[in-house]
């Protein structure tokens, strides 16, 4: 009886390992006309101003927003906004709850092995910010060698403080990293200049902190799943808006045209 | 940036919107854990050996295992191994999800529960029930029910409680409730950003919910004290 229901859990796990290991090439049927099938291409974000964020009507806007929306009316069909758990972006892409991640994605290597992505549409850096006191001290990266930074985890700034031998506490999100140098339980953190530039200094709610060292530059793009035919059209699409001027146009609603990446 | 004074209704109105999405998971939750929780308890005391074993095995995997993981497989594994996402990406499907996952993890906690209160009536009472010539539906239904909910109500006022936070572990599939609203202020929504002070104030929702859930336990435990 024992060893009969020992293989018979055996069995069952390896089956289940089976299905999961071919479902990476079970998903090889065209993305493109799934989309098309179904009238909505359904895009994965965050609240991030001013990629994706919601007007007073409730409206997801904002320069990813309105991009993915002009997108998906090239290829016929309506953009659907859903806000997922950042650190899940990878799993609920590839679990087909949504067809793309479009939230100001920064292309680091592990976005890269884990989606296919569009080409880099935006630049970003990734930088330091600090009490505003204490800011003078700390105006180069080889001053910072004796701070405790808080970074969010699996981000670029996580990926730059290693980089940088910095040491460093992995933390939630970005916002997390703030409240942990607000609240002096972290000297200092790593987050993108995109997010800074609205969060920090005068007129926000951490007046009190500052940015000071621009640590490696970066660029953001759009993650679809391995092997998708959706890139190529979202690629061709970058183009042509590009070229009309269109893309620009929209960057600078939102204030974005200096970081535009040409196409 | 506004006031806080300016800010207090758009926060209030975000922390509304996502506590009405806790209140929906723990009725919901409730609703389907209570009665599937008895089926267990009955499943986990059965004659017959292998239907025993197996719930069991059930009772062991469920409390065994983080309610996280259980949220996290149950929304993922049919899309990310079967190639079939059943629940679909919408706040709808999130919710589906996660009310399975509850209702699931919470029944078998109640079933232990119902156990307890179930063995602790004296196995006399059964004996002068068949003297009686009553059946043991009967038995279990007239005689012993009342008195087992009597005796499960404080254990039972612990889960309940629990659960109202508990609901918050929702996030992690990004269903949208009290404590997603609270921290989307952190991060930034709606022209308040770093603010941490929503999120603390969600605490007071969940204070004031228990608050009423305590006193309905007091209440209810009063009326059933007319007998010992």
């Amino acid at each position: 009886m024992k060893t009969k229901l020992t293989a018979l859990l055996l069995t069952a796990v390896m089956g289940f390992s089976l299905m999961a290991c071919g479902s990476g090439n079970a998903s090889g049927a065209s993305d493109l006309q799934a989309v098309k099938d179904k009238g909505t291409l359904v895009v994965g974000i965050t609240d991030f101003e001013p990629m994706d964020y919601k007007d007073e009507s409730g409206n997801w806007i904002g320069f990813d927003a309105d991009m993915a929306n002009a997108f998906a009316e090239s290829l016929g069909v309506k953009a659907e906004f859903i806000e997922i758990e950042w650190d899940n972006k990878a799993l609920e892409l590839e679990s087909g709850n949504i067809d793309c991640v479009w939230n100001g994605m920064t292309l680091t290597e592990e976005v890269l092995s884990a989606m296919d992505c569009s080409k880099p549409y935006c630049n970003n850096a990734q930088i330091v910010i600090v009490p505003a006191d204490k800011a003078d001290q700390y105006q180069t990266v080889d001053s910072l060698s004796d701070l405790n930074f808080a970074v969010e985890v699996g981000s670029a700034g996580e990926a730059e403080a290693a980089a940088n031998n910095l040491t460093y506490t992995s933390v939630s999100n970005q916002a997390n990293a703030l409240m942990e140098v607000a609240a002096g339980t972290s000297d200092g953190a790593i987050i993108d200049s995109l997010m800074a530039a609205a969060m920090v200094g005068e007129g926000t709610n951490y007046e009190n902190l500052t940015y000071t060292v621009g640590l490696n530059s970066e660029e953001y793009g759009v993650g679809f799943r391995k092997g998708s035919d959706l890139v190529t059209e979202l690629n061709n699409f970058f183009k042509a808006s590009y070229d009309d001027g269109s893309m620009a146009a929209t960057a600078e609603k939102y204030g974005v045209q200096a970081a535009l990446i040409a196409q | 940036m506004s006031t806080f004074l300016e800010q207090l209704p758009i926060v209030i109105n975000s922390l509304n919107i996502g506590f009405l999405q806790t209140l929906k998971l723990f009725f919901v939750t409730l609703l389907g854990a209570l009665p599937l929780g008895l089926l267990i308890c009955f499943g986990s005391m059965s004659k017959i050996k292998p239907v025993k074993r197996l719930f069991q095995l059930l009772i062991w995997i469920v409390r065994g295992t983080p309610l996280m993981i259980q949220l996290l497989i149950i929304y993922y594994f049919p899309g990310l191994v079967l190639d079939n996402p059943i629940w679909g990406g919408a706040e709808s499907g999130r919710f589906a999800a996660s009310a399975v996952a509850f209702i699931i993890n919470y029944a078998c906690y109640f079933s232990e529960i119902y156990r307890g209160g179930i063995i602790a009536i004296p196995i006399g009472q059964d004996e002068a029930g068949l003297v009686l010539g009553m059946t043991k539906s009967d038995i279990f239904f007239k005689v012993k029910l009342l008195q087992m909910i009597k005796r499960i109500l404080p254990p039972m006022s612990n889960e309940v409680l629990t659960l109202v936070k508990d609901t918050s572990l929702a996030r992690i599939i990004a269903l949208q409730e009290i404590i997603w609203a609270g921290q989307a202020f952190m991060k930034g929504s709606q022209g308040i950003s770093g603010a941490i002070w929503p999120l603390f104030f969600t605490a007071i929702y969940y204070l004031i919910c228990n608050g009423l859930l305590t006193v309905l336990f007091a209440r209810l435990e009063k009326k059933l004290s007319y007998f010992r």
